[in-house]
């Protein structure tokens, strides 16, 4: 199945208003947005819809009341979403919307949609650096430390679910939609990678007791880990309330910093993810603090040393 | 030390609203204050949420309830606990409730801490 990644998660919230703030705050490009909610979109095009909790266009809510009312994976093409239809369509409902996509349950009861994808290919340059021993990565005179940069995060990168069953959720994955194992957290889960992208993973399972279903975080990619770190400054200088980093994971090795959220689930800024094709064999550890992050800080207030000189 | 903290005076805390407090200068809100009129009630800024605990459930400065006002809500997972009692209404730490601080409010309005209820 040629998946090619996350396009879109859609949010049924309690605070349509605070969503739409912190959103924008983020980062994302606000697109449609009202007093009934509206998208927010990385530079490719995937994005994040907001609607009000009872807005009747919405699938139903989980019985846990996550706020994540659908997540809408792309596809290559019409050939992938009739073969998604055909798979799908022997055990459960699919459901084919006006705008031609298709909507169906997976196995924990999270509502898919499949659609063709909306992400659009974009060419923007990675934040570069200078290193004795390689070519330098800016040009003579252009400066890397430039506090004014614009930082729009640029494409939908992952969601965390939270699953009763993390082996019955692994098994809808791989063997109905051709999802990939990249590396497994043993007491928790795996992370999830489709046949359409090289992204360590899309999808991340984690093991909870079933009155915790929902999701941990979903996150976006940035341009770099200078980009990360000042975004999530920005971001925690609004008042924003740090919940993990900055730090650097292991498994895909994306440097991570991750927020609470008015959408009742963690929200993360990642860059640099690794890349991985079938030819990879995924590791397994049991998780824990070592086996998760290489490092992890926090943001402190800025500091001269010896005092300001006046 | 056996003296009662000062946090701030009633009037510093807007009604049907919530406020943290960092007492101890952690660098974080260690707990939070709702205030209903005249009232207050003060929670530890943790939520129970196993695999979770301790974690800050505002989801920006002083921003602990839902839009009603009426729930406390986690900006961590979405756990809806009731003001009154602490106890989880919704979300993924049913049967488990905050750990409420106990405060005292003087004459002149001063808001103070028992001093064993520092959140930490």
């Amino acid at each position: 199945m040629n998946i090619t990644g996350l396009d879109c998660l859609v949010f049924g919230v309690d605070d349509v208003e605070a969503c739409n703030q912190y959103l924008t705050d983020y980062g994302l490009t606000p697109k449609d947005v009202s007093a009934a909610g509206g998208r927010f979109e990385a530079l490719d095009g995937t994005a994040i819809e907001i609607r009000h909790q009872d807005d009747p266009s919405l699938p139903p809510a989980l019985p846990t009341g996550s706020m994540l009312r659908k997540t809408i994976h792309g596809v290559a093409d019409q050939q992938t979403l009739n073969a998604i239809a055909e798979e799908l369509g022997k055990d459960r409902e699919v459901k084919r919307l006006d705008d031609g996509s298709i909507e169906a349950a997976d196995d924990m009861g999270f509502v898919l949609g499949f659609q063709i994808s909306c992400r659009k290919p974009i060419s923007v340059p990675a934040e570069k650096i200078n290193a004795p021993g390689d070519e330098p990565g800016r040009p003579v005179n252009v400066i890397g430390a430039d506090e004014s940069i614009e930082i729009i995060p640029r494409s939908l990168s992952h969601v965390v679910y939270f699953v009763p069953d993390s082996k019955k959720a692994e098994a809808f994955y791989i063997e109905r939609l051709g999802f990939r194992v990249a590396d497994r957290f043993t007491n928790l889960g795996p992370f999830l990678r489709p046949q359409g992208t090289l992204d360590h993973h899309t999808i991340f399972l984690v093991n909870t007791p079933p009155e915790m279903q929902g999701v941990e975080h979903f996150t976006f990619h940035l341009g770099g880990p200078n980009e990360l770190l000042l975004a999530g400054k920005r971001f925690q200088d609004k008042g924003y309330e740090s919940f993990w980093g900055p730090g650097r994971h292991i498994y895909g090795s994306n440097w991570f910093w991750y927020f609470n959220s008015p959408m009742g689930v963690h929200v993360e800024y990642d860059a640099d993810m690794d890349l991985h094709d079938d030819s990879w064999t995924p590791r397994e550890i049991d998780a824990s603090a070592d086996a998760s992050q290489i490092f992890n800080f926090t943001l402190v207030d800025k500091w001269m040393p010896g005092g300001d000189p006046h | 030390m056996n003296t009662s903290l000062r946090l701030c005076h009633l009037d510093d805390i807007s009604d049907g609203d919530a406020r943290g407090f960092d007492p101890l200068g952690s660098g974080r809100d260690s707990l939070f204050v709702i205030r209903d009129g005249s009232e207050l009630i003060g929670y530890l800024n943790a939520c129970p949420h196993r695999g979770y605990e301790g974690t800050s459930m505002a989801w920006r400065k002083d921003q602990f309830l839902n839009k009603a006002k009426d729930r406390i809500l986690c900006g961590a997972h979405g756990a809806q606990f009731d003001i009154r009692t602490g106890e989880c209404l919704r979300g993924p730490c049913p049967g488990q409730s905050l750990t409420p601080v106990q405060l005292t409010i003087n004459e002149h309005g001063d808001v103070y801490l028992h001093p064993t209820d520092t959140g930490k």
